[in-house]
């Protein structure tokens, strides 16, 4: 049996090397293999999806041998929660190298680290040893804050650092639970398959690790207070890598905080449920509000993600209280959704903005106007992508968001008052399409160019995607559904 | 007797190696007295090959062949023979060259005594005789900066010398003997063992540059040619933590040696790093470095006493140490001492600035170099000794060590300063060096489990 995952997981780090070793190559070379790669790798996730996953447990497991001595082994496997995440990191990634084909600055470097992002982005989602979890973390880390610090905006080397610093901060207490958890197993393993089936920790023990985990998966996620990295990497970003940062990487923090801290503390985790349900509410209407005020279009993107992925907080703080397994599945199902609903609609809200940036060299709302008649095809699809964001239904957030907020109701009624961010968030997009594609174009963006071919291949399969998961979202459902029915906590 | 010869081939290649080197030297063939040590040393390490797993003592229980004294031949000589070349690199055709080799083959002698140190008499020896060739090698260069060095350098080793000796002379009265294996007679005699503790502690600590026997390191680092700090940052503070390790194994619990430890390891690693935070010249920001990460090896050594991890996560630290801590130098060896001298270098020099972010990035514990394996073990060996809060504080000062490393990394990718790194003429052996280092720094990160499979 061909190893799939594995080859999925390091087919990019091969063309990363490729690349290395080929310095003198041309621009298009170097894009080309960037593009090349990743759509293999895009394939390579397609074909895990055509094999699906189990009723029980991981599917598709690869293991070898990595350090016995200590019980870490090279562990690679998909359930029905990584692999939808699995296949949206593989199409992000893909069409970020298509929209990147422009990058004129070093952009051997560029390629390889974004190829370096891809291999850690995918080996995070389908870790199944600790060690190897917390191993592509950090890569993931360290490739992302190179590529803020070298391609980014105008105060690039403050928001890179500050990222770097801010999430390894948040990462180095998950070693100290994963060390107490491999401390707590016996026979000592890093093995993610044993600590789910029997929670190694109880008592002060798990609670103390469940701390430590919501802090760094905090951070990552971010929930409100931990947020204040997100709009500085953000804004100061490449368009690549705030697409790959919100689309991809901040599902990191409630990934985690599914497979680690629900799976692994679900007696801790059930135990604090009142305490991570609050902070999801506040963390999406903080992230809410915070939007409403923002001026700077990426700023006012990145904290809508504070919000979507508070309702992802709500939805597995939620899963946890509830008794029966029914309202838990629909919950579950609802988050799992949402991450990938949330990947899909801001990837493609970033590059819409990162292709008007390109044009008009700003991101102020303010500036523009009238924006719809000038540049209809991209106007059209950032209004698209807008009602998507803020939940209409026939969109990709809705059966997310649906599916959490029914839960919600039947589980803890009071929680509900967070559906007030929908109403925000659809003020403040209607303002934002009011402002910048509607009234009269302005005489300084008459010359615009609409979308060319390049642009329209990257936001075609985001925004076909967007309906087809708002109007049919059975076939990511069904495979999310086949694991979360079956979780026993 | 001859079984006791027998366990010692490698420290008698060394020994063999340092009177031929000295012979060529003496001839005026420094060329001869390089390739001597290089060979001898490589040697002597295959020889320590058949005493893996050896666990013994020699010459009546005073010097002992366990897995910390034999995996310190095996990362400690080949470190040496870097460590060579570097010198080579840097002093290679000036006056007395051949006894930069010499005087470095006999510090490293001292250092294996010192991890061997069976006896409280060889602990003395091995800090004598790592010191007496280290302050050679740090005046080497007879100008102001070297002198004033070596000076500052003896008279601190003098000075926790000579506490030392006091300190292991209550031992000998509590223990009626100077071997380490008498020490748990120490149990009933609170007092005794205490002063002996802090006595060995200052001795042992001043070699490993722990806070606050520290001082030294700095100015001394900073006043020798670059390689020999290098050499001075990796060698003897290894042997020091190792010989530490030999003592505390028999040091009764209730001295409450492990809390005391516990305690030198926060300071060193806070102290150390803090320090390197405002650091302009990059010698002296890896001196703190260095001081620092003995800090952390000490959280290895608070855990000798209840974790069956700890020994293997001090010697796979010790390891990646080495590898990491002379790559590092060496990439200094060929830009140049002031954190200006950076700027630039990763866009100009491709390849030097990703091998110096690896060293950089594995010094600072990031996955999956060597330097998070070895402080992977260390927390693990911690928290499983009770000392969690101490694995926290760990961790804490890992956060404030990517501030220092990054301090470097940053103008590395910084456009500017095109004269930057003009000066790095093509150094071919540093080369070697570099892609030594670099191979292991990656490859023990990667295969750790050649390592730990050995260590049993």
């Amino acid at each position: 049996m061909l190893p799939i995952v594995s080859l999925t997981v390091f087919l990019p780090l091969v063309g990363a090397l490729l690349i290395m070793m080929l310095r003198k190559a041309p621009r298009p070379v170097v894009h080309a293999i960037g593009i090349i790669t990743s759509g293999l790798t895009l394939l390579g996730a397609l074909w895990m999806w055509s094999r699906g996953v189990n009723e029980t447990g991981f599917a598709q497991i690869e293991q070898m041998d990595w350090m016995p001595a200590i019980g870490a082994a090279y562990r690679v496997g998909v359930d029905g929660i990584s692999l939808p995440l699995v296949l949206l990191s593989a199409l992000l990634f893909f069409l970020t190298f298509i929209y990147s084909a422009k990058v004129r600055e070093r952009p051997h470097a560029f390629v390889v680290l974004l190829l370096l992002l891809e291999t850690a982005a995918i080996g995070v989602f389908t870790a199944l040893d600790a060690i190897l979890f917390y191993v592509f973390f950090e890569v993931s880390l360290v490739s992302m804050y190179f590529m803020i610090a070298g391609w980014g905006h105008e105060d690039r080397q403050r928001a890179a650092l500050m990222f770097f610093i801010y999430t390894l901060l948040g990462s180095l207490p998950l070693l100290l639970a994963i060390l107490g958890m491999y401390l707590g197993s016996d026979p000592n393993t890093f093995d993610m398959r044993v600590w789910i089936d029997n929670p190694p920790l109880s008592g002060t023990a798990a609670m103390l690790a469940l701390v430590a985990m919501l802090f760094t998966f905090a951070v990552k996620t971010p929930v409100f207070p931990f947020h204040t990295w997100l709009p500085a990497a953000h804004v100061q970003a490449p368009t690549a890598g705030s697409v790959i940062l919100a689309g991809v990487m901040l599902k990191f923090g409630t990934y985690g905080l599914i497979r680690f801290a629900l799976q692994m503390t679900p007696e801790a985790f059930r135990d604090a449920g009142i305490v991570i349900l609050t902070f999801g509410v506040i963390a999406a209407l903080y992230g809410a509000f915070a939007a409403l005020a923002q001026s700077d279009l990426k700023r006012l993107i990145a904290y809508t993600s504070v919000n979507h992925m508070g309702y992802i907080v709500v939805g597995v703080a939620i899963a946890a209280l509830a008794l029966d397994p029914a309202i838990r599945a629909t919950a579950l199902d609802g988050s799992v959704l949402q991450m990938v609903s949330h990947g899909l609609v801001t990837g493609a809200l970033f590059f819409l903005v990162g292709m008007l940036q390109d044009r008009a060299k700003t991101r102020e709302m303010d500036q523009f106007g009238g924006l719809l008649k000038v540049v209809p095809i991209l106007g059209w699809s950032f209004v698209l992508a807008a009602f998507a964001s803020l939940g209409l239904p026939g969109l990709a957030h809705f059966p997310a968001e649906f599916q959490i907020f029914l839960a919600t109701l039947q589980v803890e009624p009071v929680a509900i008052i967070v559906i007030l961010g929908i109403v925000i968030t659809a003020g403040l997009y209607l303002r934002a399409i009011g402002k910048i594609f509607l009234g009269e174009p302005r005489e300084q963006w008459t010359g615009m160019s609409d979308l060319n071919t390049r642009e329209v291949l990257t936001l075609g399969p985001l925004l076909i995607l967007i309906i087809v998961v708002g109007i049919a979202p059975a076939w990511v459902l069904d495979v999310i559904h086949k694991t979360t029915a079956a979780l026993q906590f | 007797m001859a079984d006791d010869l027998s366990y010692l081939i490698p420290e008698i290649t060394v020994l063999l190696t340092i009177v031929f080197a000295l012979v060529a030297e003496m001839l005026r063939r420094p060329r001869i007295a390089l390739v001597v040590t290089l060979i001898g040393l490589l040697l002597a390490t295959g020889l320590t090959l058949p005493l893996l797993g050896a666990d013994t003592t020699a010459f009546s229980g005073t010097y002992r062949i366990d897995a910390l004294s034999v995996w310190a031949k095996l990362i400690l000589l080949p470190a040496t023979a870097l460590s060579i070349l570097m010198a080579r690199s840097e002093l290679g055709g000036s006056d007395r060259e051949g006894t930069v080799y010499v005087l470095i083959c006999l510090a490293t002698m001292g250092a294996l005594v010192l991890a061997g140190a069976g006896d409280t008499m060889l602990l003395v020896l091995g800090i004598l005789l790592t010191g007496l060739s280290s302050f050679a090698l740090v005046a080497y260069p007879r100008n102001d900066t070297a002198t004033e060095a070596a000076m500052k350098f003896f008279v601190f080793a003098s000075v926790t010398g000579a506490i030392m000796i006091f300190g292991l002379s209550y031992w000998f009265g509590g223990t009626g003997s100077t071997l380490l294996s008498e020490l748990p007679r120490l149990e009933t005699k609170p007092v005794i063992a205490a002063v002996g503790l802090i006595a060995v502690i200052v001795g042992l600590g001043y070699k490993a540059s722990l806070v606050p026997f520290h001082f030294w390191a700095p100015d001394a680092y900073e006043g020798a040619p670059v390689s020999i700090a290098a050499y001075l940052s990796v060698i003897p503070k290894i042997g020091a933590i190792l010989a530490l390790a030999q003592v505390v194994r028999d040091l009764p619990i209730n001295t409450g040696w492990p809390e005391v430890i516990a305690v030198v390891a926060v300071l060193t690693m806070t102290y150390g790093y803090l320090a390197a935070l405002v650091q302009e010249n990059v010698v002296r920001l890896l001196a703190y470095s260095s001081i620092a990460q003995a800090g952390y090896f000490l959280l290895g050594i608070v855990a000798m006493a209840s974790s069956p991890i700890a020994i293997k996560s001090i010697i796979v630290f010790a390891a990646a140490y080495a590898a990491m801590n002379l790559g590092a130098f060496a990439i200094i060896m060929r830009t140049g001492q002031t954190l200006n001298k950076f700027s630039g270098v990763g866009r100009t020099h491709v390849v030097l600035g990703v091998v110096m972010a690896v060293f950089l990035l594995s010094l600072a514990g990031i996955p999956p170099l060597a330097g998070f394996v070895g402080k992977f073990l260390l927390f693990g060996a911690t928290m499983d000794a009770g000392f969690t809060w101490l694995a926290v504080i760990a961790i804490l000062n890992s956060v404030l060590s990517l501030a220092v490393y990054l301090r470097i990394v940053i103008p590395m990718y910084h456009e500017s300063a095109d004269d930057a790194v003009s000066a790095t003429a093509s150094m071919p052996l540093l080369t070697w060096v570099l892609g030594i280092s670099f191979t292991f720094t990656v490859g023990i990160g990667l295969a750790a489990q050649l390592l730990l499979e050995r260590l049993g």
